[in-house]
């Protein structure tokens, strides 16, 4: 055959295979996703905490509720060993624990093998609006030097491996995941591959924590002019939101930052003495920020006792009276702890009780008990 | 008679051609192209001279009180460069308000992205805050400009500024925080700054109009530098004493004013640098 020939050969049967291809293409369904929407409550930031590479997809957030349910994630079958994001991360307790919590005494978690965690649960609400980084020392950012420790994404794989929770190894976790019965149809659904990988099942979990949203609460209703405060409630907010009187806004918002939190780290006035390894400052080194921990959402807090990052109280009234005269002098407390000459905003009695009732209204009962944010009623291989 | 009527035509010709060309040049109009160019704002923050040094306890006021700044955020708007025939350019971009974070760079520099007239100006201004209309609640949804939000019980809308300190005098064991907030005063009925007893608000921002002789050319960037001497908020014709005010000055209108008496002297121009 001449050199001729074979190349009018070769393009003949390139010709008839590139048509092949194209053929059997024609009968393949794309693989598309429908957009998680998400409605953002009046006032609420408009900027939402959602990396470029995970954009919210309905089948993303499916895949991910099933995945925050399942003990299996912990890369075992033994119901003895099974961990789930759900097993510490309660929706009845807004996703803490919680001080009655049967398993976890007093409200603090520990892992599979029984080591505790370093610190008690902060709330897992609103967590698309996390600007400062995630955890109570915000390590979790993009400031973070560790490019895989930056993203709310990054928080399950490193649950998976912590010894204070599931302790196990992601090749195990990707393993168990991909042998059960309708997983990889999930994970194709939400991202195209029926390969389960560790990176998609983190962003699958991450899509459906920024779906808990939680903004219906009386105080929600009462700045859309719905209701009326009571009097001990108006009272209440007064204190929560002037500087002469308990000045909490500043660290917890109110009208103008109704996410009740800036997400921003203070040293509260809580020690003397510090010798915590995992506060702010041995996150950022920064003097300034030595005994400082994120100022959590003040939202559904009725839920989420113990308080503080260490869980020191147990109660509300607890927490009022730490901050009407508790407060401890340090070098390093925040310049906002302004009552700290006093050791406290000093509040009587009646006051500490109107504050108490404003915190109440910041209660959101559809939340915590919003089908959407459920258990599943059945895993996937059960359906 | 041929050449006469030829001669008579050309004549003419030439005549209707002048006055043609004249009309022409009379009622054409004149092609104006206007020559602008653009301004970089850079803000900076200084101590006696010197740039500012957060969370160190080593500046001294007049009165002798020690103080370190912990963060110091608040608000430009309105601001105007000003000719010297006394006419006036506002700059609105970005609604002419600008958030400053003395610690976060980006926020201490911006260009200004109106394109502006080029010629020579002699001084710019601007408002410290927000004026009447342009603070107004829930404006700002977003951080870090939300976290400014001024309680709407004590007069809503944000925060001028925000600067959060520690203060010590001799013979005191221990820093004692304070917060130098100003924004919307409030004038209460009784002796206590019960918010239930507001009979009145006072709007604390203030216009400061700085001499500085700001070229503008054409296709080109200059760039002027704005200090906040922080000390002078302290230091000016009403010396600041942080002992009158254990509980901050937000709602205490006779400390904000003093504040702002001093703020009026507190900016100043470093350098205004043409190209």
């Amino acid at each position: 055959m001449s050199m001729k020939k074979s190349w009018i050969l070769y393009f003949i049967i390139l010709t008839v295979f590139i048509g092949s291809c194209k053929k059997s293409g024609e009968n393949t369904i794309p693989w598309t996703t429908i957009p998680y929407l998400i409605t953002i409550p009046p006032h609420f930031p408009q900027k939402l905490n959602i990396p470029s590479d995970n954009p919210m997809t309905v089948e993303g957030v499916t895949l991910g509720r099933y995945l925050f349910y399942d003990g299996r994630l912990s890369g075992r079958t033994d119901p003895d060993s099974l961990m789930s994001c759900a097993n510490c991360h309660v929706q009845a307790n807004s996703f803490v624990c919680g001080i009655n919590n049967p398993k976890y005494t007093n409200g603090h978690p520990f892992g599979i093998t029984g080591i505790p965690t370093p610190h008690f649960m902060l709330p897992m609400i609103n967590l698309i609006w996390t600007d400062h980084g995630y955890l109570w020392n915000g390590s979790i950012s993009d400031e973070n030097p560790a490019v895989q420790s930056r993203k709310l994404e990054d928080l399950v794989w490193m649950g998976i491996v912590a010894p204070h929770e599931m302790h196990g190894d992601t090749g195990r976790t990707k393993a168990l995941i991909q042998s059960i019965k309708g997983y990889p149809e999930l994970y194709k659904n939400a991202f195209g591959s029926d390969f389960v990988t560790i990176k998609n099942t983190g962003k699958a979990i991450a899509q459906f924590v920024r779906s808990l949203i939680s903004a219906n609460s009386k105080f929600d209703r009462f700045l859309q002019g719905e209701v009326q405060l009571t009097a001990s409630e108006r009272t209440g907010f007064v204190l929560f939101m002037t500087e002469q009187g308990g000045d909490c806004f500043h660290c917890h918002g109110g009208d103008g930052n109704p996410l009740f939190t800036t997400n921003l780290f203070y040293n509260n006035g809580k020690d003397s003495l510090f010798d915590d390894l995992r506060d702010r400052y041995h996150f950022t080194m920064s003097s300034s920020d030595i005994g400082a921990y994120k100022a959590p959402t003040l939202r559904n807090l009725v839920f989420t006792a113990p308080y503080m990052h260490d869980g020191r109280f147990k109660t509300l009234d607890e927490v009022i009276d730490f901050y009407s005269s508790g407060l401890v002098w340090s070098p390093s407390i925040s310049p906002l702890m302004h009552h700290i000459a006093t050791h406290g905003i000093q509040l009587l009695p009646q006051e500490k009780a109107d504050l108490k009732a404003f915190l109440l209204t910041l209660t959101d009962s559809s939340f915590v008990a919003n089908p959407a944010f459920a258990r599943p009623s059945r895993m996937p291989d059960e359906n | 008679m041929k050449n006469r009527i030829s001669t008579f035509s050309l004549m003419s010709q030439l005549f209707f051609a002048l006055i043609l060309s004249s009309c022409h040049k009379d009622y054409s109009p004149e092609i104006v192209v206007l020559k602008k160019g653009n301004l970089q704002v850079n803000m900076v923050h200084q101590v006696d001279g010197k740039a500012l040094i957060f969370d160190s306890l080593t500046y001294t006021t007049s009165l002798g009180q020690h103080y370190m700044v912990n963060d110091l955020q608040y608000f430009l708007s309105d601001i105007s460069l000003h000719e010297l025939d006394g006419s006036w350019l506002e700059i609105t971009d970005s609604a002419g308000i600008h958030y400053v974070d003395a610690e976060t760079a980006s926020s201490c520099q911006w260009l200004i992205s109106q394109q502006i007239p080029a010629g020579t100006y002699d001084s710019i201004g601007f408002v410290f805050g927000l004026d009447k209309e342009a603070n107004r609640s829930n404006r700002f949804p977003d951080p870090p400009e939300r976290d400014m939000f001024w309680p709407d019980i004590l007069g809503g809308g944000y925060h001028y500024m925000k600067m959060n300190m520690k203060w010590k005098k001799v013979g005191m064991p221990e820093t004692m925080p304070f917060m130098f907030h100003i924004g919307i005063g409030q004038i209460y009925s009784g002796n206590t700054a019960n918010p239930d007893s507001i009979i009145g608000f006072i709007q604390n921002y203030f216009s400061v109009k700085l001499p500085a002789v700001l070229r503008i050319d054409n296709n080109k960037s200059s760039s002027v530098e704005i200090a906040m001497n922080v000390d002078r908020w302290f230091d000016g014709q009403n010396a600041f004493d942080f002992s009158l005010y254990p509980m901050g000055i937000m709602q205490n209108q006779l400390g904000m004013y003093r504040a702002c008496r001093n703020g009026m002297q507190a900016f100043s121009v470093q350098n205004a640098i043409p190209n």
